[in-house]
């Protein structure tokens, strides 16, 4: 099991600074997730054809990341353009990494494997990030936590809470007044990220608005981990 | 002898915490290397007189002979920077650091056992270690998500403490005991702010990007 089709949220666009890379998991495969000097987001296999090392164990160097153990440096598309050890080789173009399709929508990297994939995700304008969770859980066990435990709007009073798929792996969860934006990432079956952005101005949301979600993503996440099991936190619910 | 003389083991994290100190401080010192792994030379009589726990850093400065990397950074901190930044004196400051130290002393020293049961052998269950290293880590990354929304980049206070000294090998070298920084986002970009930190040096385990 690997990275299925259509679009995969992979981290939240602020958590990949410029010249750095982070490991990450889809449906149990390893993906480096690495952003360049110019801002430019890459999804690729994590894995240096060398020797087989975690290219995001790596660093960034202009529009290069270089592997740790023999510096072996790829360019934007995935390409190996210089090997240390032989410095004056014309490295054979055969030389590459995997790279997926990536782009940057809701505050969040995504990448797809389809060489022509489906719309990337809309752009639901200003977002104001509030953090990735990772939750031992499968999604769709996630998804069910989250519509029976949404958190309390940030202005205004308790009202009917929405969840709903705006995309493959993007929800939408209206809250009153107030709306997050969720990315589902599959790191395995058992395991998911979950992206939350606030749908709105940062001038309405940034910190106090962030902490207000925050402190609901931490008691989700008890939620989750303090059942016994994830059936008997859906029957609690029904109750 | 007048001067900071540190006892040292290379490969230990809580050793790597005074070297960062030192350094940061822009200190002078005097290393005594200790056949730590496989001489276990803590634990000889020597060591045990300077520090009964039999473990390490030790570090003397003039009278003092002190014990846990906690402590020696506080001290350090205290008696060498004037400025008063790496330990603030006092208010929410102050208090937040003690915090971390004590975290770091306490809640981390699960990582310790991760790490050396996994680097050195020693006897125990490796699984349990892990899991808890696991989640003191996100308790830190939880932690800086929120000091992020309050656009504050450090532990304790506006600019690096000797809580983030304290608090940083745990995490640079959690790769050591099976633990990788996916899942920690605001911990990646904390440790990248420390990397620029003046004076930092890497150990084994924490590369040296070049």
């Amino acid at each position: 099991m690997t990275m299925t089709g259509g679009w995969h949220p992979v981290a939240l666009s602020t958590s990949i600074e410029p010249a750095s890379s982070a490991g990450t998991h889809i449906g149990g495969g390893e993906f480096v997730v690495w952003r360049d000097g110019s801002g430019a987001a890459h999804v690729w296999e994590d894995r240096c054809p060398h020797r087989g090392m975690k290219l995001s164990f790596g660093f960034v160097r202009g529009d290069h990341i270089a592997c740790l153990y023999h510096g072996w440096q790829y360019d934007a598309a995935g390409r190996c353009r210089y090997i240390p050890a032989h410095p004056d080789l014309e490295v054979p173009k055969t030389i590459t990494v995997p790279a997926y399709r990536t782009v940057e929508a809701a505050g969040m990297i995504w990448a797809s494997r389809d060489p022509e994939p489906a719309t990337a995700p809309a752009d639901p304008g200003e977002v104001v990030p509030v953090r990735s969770l990772y939750l031992a859980a499968s999604a769709e066990t996630v998804l069910q936590v989250v519509e029976g435990f949404p958190p309390r709007p940030f202005g205004g009073d308790a009202g009917p809470a929405g969840l709903e798929p705006v995309g493959a792996n993007l929800h939408r969860l209206d809250i009153g007044p107030d709306t997050l934006l969720l990315g589902l990432q599959r790191l395995s079956d058992e395991r998911t990220a979950l992206h939350i952005v606030i749908a709105g101005p940062a001038e309405t949301y940034s910190g106090e608005g962030q902490k207000h979600f925050l402190a609901w993503t931490a008691a989700l996440r008890h939620r989750l981990e303090s059942a016994p099991a994830a059936d008997a936190v859906l029957s609690t619910e029904a109750v | 002898m007048a001067g900071i003389v540190f006892h040292n083991y290379e490969l230990d994290e809580c050793c790597y915490k005074v070297r960062l100190a030192l350094s940061m401080l822009g200190l002078e010192w005097q290393t005594v290397a200790v056949d730590a792994f496989p001489g276990s030379e803590q634990v000889s009589p020597l060591y045990l007189a300077m520090n009964p726990l039999g473990s390490l850093p030790i570090l003397k400065d003039g009278g003092l002979v002190l014990h846990g990397a906690e402590t020696i950074l506080a001290h350090l901190a205290r008696s060498r920077d004037p400025s008063g930044r790496w330990l603030p004196a006092g208010g929410g400051e102050f208090a937040g650091v003690m915090q971390w130290l004590v975290f770091s002393a306490a809640s981390l020293s699960v990582t310790v056992r991760a790490r050396s049961s996994a680097l050195f052998d020693t006897p125990g269950d490796e699984e349990a270690p892990r899991a808890s290293a696991a989640k003191a880590l996100r308790i830190m990354d939880d932690h800086m998500t929120a000091r992020g929304f309050d656009g504050a980049d450090w532990f304790a206070a506006g600019h690096a403490t000797i809580a983030d000294i304290a608090l940083f090998p745990a995490f640079a070298l959690s790769r050591d005991y099976g633990v990788d920084h996916d899942e920690y986002p605001a911990l990646r970009r904390w440790a990248r702010r420390f990397r620029a930190v003046p004076g930092f040096m890497t150990m084994p385990g924490i590369p040296d990007y070049h």
